[in-house]
């Protein structure tokens, strides 16, 4: 058997992943509509023999104060299942994983979409399980409002064994709290079985139910310690599931800012930062922070007591030590965080980038990352042909694929 | 008025058998096929009362279709029942920009009993709260489409304005079934709102379908009753304040061997029907007998003479600019 190797996968985002991305000189300013673009950025992950391409989703605006809004472009893009079933048709091998949330859906029709676009793609569909933190999402479907953190998760469960279930075609028939389903899926698999499960969810409810149901987990963690604890901590819940640690990959984020030189990445990412409007950023930090009043604080000082959270607990938690540790101000909190939400951020030559991916990946923080560009195409195409062939020249990443569906790539079990 | 004859082929890739069911190539083939004929649009639904074995979902397979066509109007059934009206209306604005404006959803009005029994409503609706539930949803749909304006995207680099807050709003609607803020995070697609196909209809639908629906198909009647109805469709259409014109009525028929161009001119013209539309079986052979023999055909008695247009709305006729 050949050394183990690491996974990639292309996660997408709007105009990039840095906030200010769309106003980057070469940002491609109009990928929300167009999509020659998606199907472009999904081709190069493919040349470059990622994983998979991975959509984040919401059921909504992802920021209700429009005048903050209308500085991001993060406002308007595809609804990814459509997105993806349309990259199906113009790629060969690369996995196709799409956010749908628990909360605002039917497991019989999620299961039939997931189960179409595994069949488009002949067997290269992945799903990430949210359950859909934002109120904004929340009063698109109904008036009641977000329900609270423990109702989702319960909702989260009931939906995640439906729809293996219908996946794995075990017998039919369920009525239980949230859900009642009376038929097998009328949708055959595909050749991988059914759709790879990936989750993201970092609390305890989150962690518990990837468990005991994801074949993928994507994280965030900003230092070598936070991963590595991550990563012990979801792998050790494993085995109470009847689960080896192999049955499940975790993918954190990472993002990377690569050039020629470490002095020329870093001024990329200066300039990048340079874009940030304050309030922009104020109000990003504000909402992982699930409070929405951050902007009457001194932005020059420091980030005042806070609740815990009924939405994100985990990034909260996250945002909050760093502010600590580093004894950040809210401005330089907002900026920093604007970049790439939390996730790890990394900058310098394509051999500084994978050495520190490589000390990630050997060091049991991590089996492969969910790359994430500051802006397409560029950053993209910095990392497919500066850092891919450094991984693979240190036999870190494959140089072809050797599987069809994605579940191969992932070297994941058939589900039974 | 101009007399274009439209001609459209309806496959419902649930009514398979199992014995010979459809792949992904064999679909695109045949729809690109249609497309070089002159086809209008396909319509694609997978809904049964029966279980299928289609291995497709039908928005999930025009999402792909779009990528491999570009001039053919395609439209994809789906359900109120099956749907939240967001995430669908999401669904068809998405895919109208994916198709550069070609996109149609047939919004299918009769219950399954099937969907309510896996879609967590085993006691399902009754006749009356169904049917005010999809006009609701339908008008929801359609108000999301239109949240943003035009021209609210500004991609202004330089300032740091991405849009124009003032022009895009929400729905903040409130009725009897849904709850819906919105605005839909999808920009206004190409066609404002893709084209509303209505099938299956009686009594209080068609009065419903009158107002808006933008393409009424008439299930297999005889020609006189064909002819009463869309009489009625186009009445009551113009007695809403819609201009008759921009609602296309089209007779159903079966694309099998007994049917052949004369007959289905002779059908489309003695109906007063804009057009007609040609259900086909989801078998290879038959999809192939269409494309050789009966397209052919139809094109010979005047079917599929329509121009291109920029979307499917300008193909039919639809659009304010191309009334005639
Ligand atoms: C890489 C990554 C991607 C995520 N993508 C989404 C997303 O697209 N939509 C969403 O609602 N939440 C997303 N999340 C958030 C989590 O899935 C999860 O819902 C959130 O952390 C709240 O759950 P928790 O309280 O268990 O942490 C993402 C998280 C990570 C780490």
């Amino acid at each position: 058997m050949s050394a183990r190797q690491m996974k990639l996968g292309l996660f997408l985002w709007a105009t990039g992943h840095h906030i200010a991305a769309w106003r980057h000189p070469d940002a491609h300013v109009t990928a929300g509509i167009d999509i020659d673009h998606y199907i472009a950025l999904a081709q190069t992950a493919e040349a470059a023999k990622f994983d998979m391409v991975f959509c984040e989703d919401a059921a909504g605006l992802r920021e209700a104060n429009v005048n903050i809004a209308s500085q991001t472009s993060r406002s308007i893009g595809f609804e990814p299942i459509s997105l993806l079933s349309a990259l199906a048709a113009q790629t060969e091998r690369i996995g196709l994983v799409s956010t749908a949330s628990t909360s605002y859906n039917e497991p019989y029709g999620l299961a039939r979409m997931f189960a179409s676009l595994d069949n488009l793609s002949g067997g290269r569909a992945g799903w990430n399980l949210v359950t859909s933190a934002s109120p904004i999402e929340a009063a698109n479907f109904g008036a009641t409002g977000l329900r609270p953190h423990a109702d989702r998760y319960a909702r989260a469960r009931e939906f995640a064994t439906v729809i293996i279930g219908l996946w794995n075609r075990r017998a039919a028939g369920h009525d239980g709290e949230s859900f009642s389903v009376r038929d097998p899926l009328d949708i055959p698999p595909s050749p991988q079985g059914a759709p790879v499960m990936v989750q993201a969810g970092a609390s305890d409810d989150g962690k518990d139910l990837a468990a005991r149901t994801a074949d993928v987990v994507f994280s965030a963690a900003q230092t070598f310690e936070d991963a590595k604890a991550f990563y012990d901590d979801l792998k050790g819940r494993l085995a109470a599931y009847g689960r080896q640690p192999d049955d499940v990959k975790i993918m954190p984020g990472v993002a990377p800012i690569v050039a020629a030189t470490k002095a020329e990445a870093q001024a990329k990412y200066d300039a990048l930062q340079e874009l940030i409007p304050d309030d922009v950023g104020v109000a990003l930090l504000s909402s992982y922070l699930s409070i929405s009043d951050l902007g009457r604080y001194p932005i020059d000082g420091q980030l005042p007591e806070l609740p815990e959270s009924e939405g994100m607990k985990s990034r909260q938690a996250l945002v909050i030590e760093q502010a600590r540790r580093d004894g950040l101000s809210i401005r330089e909190l907002a900026r920093y965080f604007a970049g790439a939400r939390g996730h790890w951020r990394v900058v310098g030559t394509a051999e500084q980038i994978a050495d520190e991916l490589q000390a990630r990946f050997e060091g049991g923080a991590a089996d492969g990352f969910n790359v994430m560009p500051s802006w397409f195409p560029g950053e993209l195409d910095a990392f497919a042909t500066l850092v891919v062939p450094e991984l693979q020249r240190r036999g870190l990443f494959r140089r072809d694929y050797e599987g069809r569906t994605l579940r191969e790539h992932l070297g994941l079990k058939r589900p039974i | 008025m101009g007399s274009t004859m439209h001609l459209a082929i309806s496959l419902n890739i649930a009514a398979t058998d199992g014995q010979d069911v459809l792949d992904f190539g064999q679909i695109s083939a045949f729809v690109r096929k249609t497309e070089a004929a002159g086809v209008d649009m396909v319509i694609i639904s997978d809904s049964a009362d029966k279980p299928s074995s289609s291995p497709f979902e039908a928005t999930t397979l025009l999402a792909a279709l779009a990528t491999v066509t570009d001039k053919i109007g395609l439209v994809a059934g789906a359900s109120t029942l099956a749907h939240q009206p967001y995430n669908l209306a999401r669904r068809f604005a998405s895919l109208d920009i994916i198709s550069h404006g070609r996109i149609g959803w047939n919004a299918t009005t009769a219950q399954n009993p099937r969907e309510a029994a896996n879609f967590s409503r085993p006691e399902g609706f009754s006749d009356d709260d169904f049917r005010r539930r999809a006009r609701e949803f339908i008008d929801i749909v359609r108000l999301l489409w239109i949240g943003w304006e035009h021209d609210a995207l500004l991609f202004d680099k330089a300032s740091g304005r991405f849009h124009d807050p003032d022009k895009m709003h929400p729905a903040d609607f409130t009725g009897e079934f849904f709850s819906v803020r919105g605005p839909l995070n999808v920009a206004r697609s190409p066609q404002d709102v893709p084209v509303l196909v209505m099938s299956g209809l009686a009594g209080t639908e068609l009065d419903f379908a009158s107002r808006r629906a933008d393409v009424v198909l008439l299930d297999k009647l005889e020609p006189s009753g064909a002819r009463a109805t869309c009489d009625e469709i186009k009445r009551r259409a113009h007695e809403a304040g819609r201009d008759p014109v921009t609602i296309k009525v089209l007779a159903m028929a079966d694309a099998g061997p007994e049917h052949d161009g004369r007959g289905l001119e002779d059908l489309c013209l003695s109906s007063g029907c804009d057009g007609i539309v040609l259900t086909v079986q989801p078998r290879a052979a038959a999809l192939e007998a269409l494309v050789e023999r009966l397209l052919p055909d139809l094109k010979r008695h005047g079917f599929a003479k329509a121009k291109p247009g920029k979307t499917l709305r300008d193909r039919l006729g639809l659009s304010e600019d191309s009334k005639p």
